[in-house]
């Protein structure tokens, strides 16, 4: 297969597919602020109920529940799949383009914007595979008609699509950062606010009582409440298991905090002008390297295990504990009638429910998760650092051109120097952030930990960036005017 | 130094496969000793500011999520 190329897949499609253009003038501050919340709010606005699913409760219940939080993915609702396959395939194409899996040159023109339908593409195809293994599963109902399920494809497929070009709107300069960054920010923020103060009344129990969706105004509720004692309200405030409780927010927010505390930890390392005598200035590398990206390909990789064995379990075994495929894989089992785990082999990957249940029933889950956790961060960390434009070799040909060196070197020796604190930083990072979601995973989070992790890193990591532009255009803006808020950053 | 040892406990399952998580580790901690930890002012601006950053996104979003509501009475 000499000369062929997997970017050239994309050439018949390059015309075809709407692409975002990049701004021909400089996009100001208060627009990309705007820009970016906007498309934020879009994709939250777009979490719309799914029509045409059959209105009685399916036997298949989400099987990947645990991973929703990550890619801000709302069950039953247009973003069923949220911006996952949009991040795995930028992620997964990008790592075997730099593993030079897949052939790229990515100093011509024409390559790069191969490589960027390819991976619109990818993601598009993630999308229409997802959705139709949902469907032959049975998650929106068994026995639907051929007007159903091509009302859900378009549905699915066509909400997917639009995510795609909200995202490539910030990642053109419109905004700041990556559009799923921003996105994934909004949306884990989002969901903080609406499991803490969350006002709307779900019903919880079949005598009709309902509860408040966000833990703080269910304790003020339940204290008043006529069903419950007093004492009895503050208690279930804690513990109640089938909505967001005070004890899981509060582990939410420590999780977010340590992550805050994890960011802010750096190598300062000396430098100096090689141009004016006396300029010395410190040169800071972040433990945190690779931001949250190695926590966000960790759980790509997860996704992609468990709709894989989802798809086998249900599609070819139709979840039968006889059939050989769950034998070996383990099958799905209903809890509480909202959750769907799976048994054996496959829950070794499944994060537990509650600590308890994960003691008792599944021990080896916490050293394999833990495991896989670890190595696939570790993994990807070191090999993100070495490809991602903020590399040691990158970072010293920057220094070169802004004539600067690490004090005491010579200029020759600053790559090999960088060489040898940037990869411990990122991986080390790597290892600790997937230790912190590991932990809080395991005290029943179902997810919430990775998604506080993702977010609190990448909207650290969003300030950083807005307060530097907003630097650099002289505090130039009507927005901060407007809110009262001259360099608060 | 507790975040630490919890790093050594969770990689000591791999540890008696090779030799390379024990020099990871060990890699590790001699980087986290050498960092530039926050101090308490420093740490408590940087909650703040990703605090109120967070609060805010999340309250707009969450009136977003709000006009969902009656939405889902009328369509399902």
């Amino acid at each position: 297969m000499a000369g062929y190329r997997l970017v050239d897949v994309a050439k018949p499609f390059l015309p075809i597919l709407p692409e975002v253009e990049v701004s021909y003038e400089k996009v100001s501050f208060d627009d990309k602020v705007v820009y970016t919340i906007i498309s934020g709010l879009i994709y939250l606005f777009g979490q719309f109920p799914l029509a045409g699913i059959s209105k009685d409760e399916s036997n298949v219940k989400d099987p990947i529940f645990f991973l929703r939080g990550v890619f801000g993915a709302e069950p039953k609702s247009l973003l069923e799949f949220g911006i996952f396959p949009i991040i795995s395939s930028g992620l997964i194409l990008q790592l075997l383009a730099g593993l030079k899996v897949i052939s790229v040159n990515f100093k011509l023109q024409q390559d790069r914007e191969l490589f960027q339908t390819l991976t619109k593409l990818f993601a598009l195809l993630q999308y229409f595979v997802l959705t139709n293994i949902f469907i032959l599963s049975g998650y929106y109902g068994e026995n639907l008609t051929v007007v159903q399920i091509g009302v859900l494809n378009l549905q699915l497929v066509g909400a997917g699509f639009i995510a795609i070009l909200l995202t490539e709107v910030v990642d053109k300069g419109f905004g700041f950062a990556s559009g799923t960054m921003t996105i994934n920010t909004m949306v884990i923020a989002t969901s903080l606010v609406a499991d803490t103060f969350g006002v709307s009344q779900i019903t919880v129990d079949a005598e009709g009582h309902k509860e408040a969706q966000g833990a703080i105004i269910n304790l003020v509720q339940g204290m008043r409440s006529k069903h419950r004692t007093f004492l009895g309200g503050i208690v279930s405030a804690f513990n109640r298991d089938y909505l967001p409780n005070l004890s899981t927010t509060l582990i939410v927010l420590a999780i977010g905090a340590t992550v805050c505390y994890l960011q802010s930890f750096r190598l300062d390392l000396p430098i100096r002008s090689t141009k004016a005598r006396g300029v010395n200035n410190v040169y800071p590398i972040r433990l945190l390297h690779v931001g949250a990206l190695s926590v966000s390909f960790s759980y790509v990789l997860l996704t992609y295990i468990h709709i894989f064995a989802f798809a086998l379990i249900h599609l070819v075994a139709k979840n039968n504990s006889q059939s050989i495929i769950c034998k070996v894989l383990g099958h799905y089992e209903t809890v509480n009638n909202i959750l769907y785990t799976p048994t054996f082999p496959l829950s070794l990957l499944t994060p537990p429910r509650s600590l308890l249940s994960g003691l008792f029933e599944q021990p080896l889950t916490f050293v394999v998760y833990t495991g896989f956790m670890l190595i696939t961060g570790v993994w990807f960390a070191n090999h993100w650092q070495a490809m991602s434009g903020s590399s040691a070799r990158d970072i010293a040909v920057q220094f070169k051109e802004q004539g600067i060196t690490l004090t005491g070197r010579r200029e020759q020796s600053v790559a090999k120097e960088l060489e040898k604190v940037i990869p411990v930083a990122s991986t080390t990072g790597a290892a600790l952030l997937a230790l912190v979601t590991v932990i809080g995973e395991v005290l029943g989070l179902k997810g919430k930990a990775a998604a506080i992790v993702v977010g609190v890193a990448t909207g650290f990591s969003l300030l950083e960036l807005i307060s530097m532009d907003y630097q650099q255009t002289g505090g130039q803006s009507a927005l901060a005017q407007v809110l009262g808020a001259p360099g608060r950053f | 130094m507790a975040r630490i040892n919890e790093k050594s406990q969770g990689a000591s399952q791999i540890e008696k496969l090779t030799d390379a998580p024990l020099e990871f580790v060990k890699e590790g901690q001699q980087f986290l000793a050498k960092c530039k930890k926050p101090d308490v002012k420093e740490y408590t601006k940087i909650v703040r500011a990703v605090g109120i950053g967070f609060v805010a996104v999340g309250v707009i979003g969450y009136a977003i999520k709000l006009v969902h509501i009656p939405i889902r009475y009328l369509i399902v």
